[in-house]
């Protein structure tokens, strides 16, 4: 299997990085809903694990646009409508926003709550804002907005990716898997 | 007993405390300006560095530079007035595993002695009472004195590192020190001006 995108399929880089992306972001909502009914030392360990993961989405996320800046990208099938072509052109760009918009939102929300960031305990992070109630507010309300969003977008490229296996029958699923045959 | 001993006890009774009392008058007190000082501390809250304070405390200080031996510090702090920044947090730090203010309002640092370690720098050792817990303890500070407005004015700086869970803050899941450090750094910057 090769490293390299091709204009038919995906390399071994760029489906590990997507595949570990969604493995992450599950991680998070997981770490999130947990949170949430938490206190204590509980709710701060499990906040700090999701930061920390969050902020690991945020530097996969710049590895991977850079990935595919300087890769082919494997072209769509002709036979998409035009409409098709645009959702999913869509749905791609809100997804590649989203991983980097709720990193940074959450990033905004602990800066301006005052509770300055680490990654995993080995090195902290500058804060991105000063301590400020109102912006932490806002910040928490569009990061949960945003979360949201995420989970949508994501169904409906589930959605897009299963129609074109299961009905329109082309390679477009296949090309994301590890193991699956593609020329 | 004699006569002669029936009498050297009172009299040397007598002599001690004018001595004391002499030496006493020698050594000046001042008073805190609270509006100008500052009693901090700050903490490692999962793997990052966090500042706190207490707005309320007060001090008491004696001191005279050529007499250490009558000089005398006193710390007495309203650990229940503590304040991070984050009222979930504060709230937190109240309650029964952490300081437990409920029970313990107060902490207190009493020196027993105070040595000069250089020009300006001292090392104030006493015991440090919180949360129930007496620890010996030795707080390095600074004075620089000035006269303002006619008045002797110290101002006192220094900070020390104690371990929280050396005076159990931090029962329960809070003994671990994986989400929050045991050491905190305790650090001072009072305005000190002489009462008379």
């Amino acid at each position: 299997m090769q490293v390299r995108n091709t204009t038919a399929r995906w390399g071994s880089v760029a489906q590990f990085l997507h595949w570990l992306i969604v493995a992450l972001i599950i991680v998070q909502v997981i770490l999130a809903l947990r949170a949430e009914n938490l206190h204590g030392m509980a709710k701060l360990a499990m906040l700090a694990r999701h930061k920390s993961v969050g902020l690991t989405v945020l530097m996969l996320a710049v590895v991977r646009l850079s990935w595919r800046l300087i890769n082919p990208t494997p072209i769509l099938p002709s036979t998409l409508k035009p409409y098709e072509r645009r959702l999913a052109n869509f749905t791609h760009a809100a997804l590649y926003a989203l991983i980097f918009a709720l990193p940074i939102t959450g990033w905004i929300m602990t800066s301006a709550r005052g509770f300055p960031v680490s990654w995993f305990n080995l090195f902290q992070l500058p804060d991105l804002v000063a301590k400020n109630r109102q912006l932490y507010e806002t910040m928490q309300d569009t990061h949960e907005a945003l979360a949201w969003t995420l989970g949508a977008v994501a169904l409906l490229h589930l959605a897009g990716a299963l129609k074109h296996h299961f009905v329109l029958k082309d390679s477009v699923l296949r090309r994301m898997l590890p193991f699956s045959k593609i020329p | 007993m004699n006569r002669h001993v029936r009498l050297a006890r009172p009299v040397a009774a007598l002599a001690l405390l004018l001595i004391a009392g002499a030496a006493g008058a020698a050594v000046p007190t001042y008073a805190l300006d609270a509006a100008k000082s500052k009693l901090e501390f700050s903490f490692v809250q999962a793997g990052a560095q966090n500042q706190g304070r207490f707005p309320k405390f007060a001090v008491g200080f004696s001191f005279a530079d050529d007499n250490l031996a009558t000089s005398h510090l006193e710390v007495t702090v309203d650990v229940a007035a503590l304040d991070t920044g984050d009222q979930e947090r504060d709230d937190t730090l109240r309650e029964a595993d952490l300081f437990n203010v409920a029970k313990f309002p107060q902490a207190h640092f009493g020196a027993t002695q105070i040595t000069k370690t250089a020009a300006g720098a001292y090392a104030a050792s006493g015991s440090l009472v919180l949360r129930g817990v007496t620890r010996a303890l030795q707080v390095p500070f600074t004075l620089k004195s000035a006269t303002e407005q006619g008045k002797q004015v110290l101002y006192m700086t220094g900070k020390t590192v104690i371990r929280r869970l050396d005076f159990g803050v931090g029962q329960g899941d809070w003994k671990s020190t994986e989400w929050v450090g045991n050491e905190v750094t305790v650090s001072f910057n009072l305005r000190l001006v002489a009462t008379g």
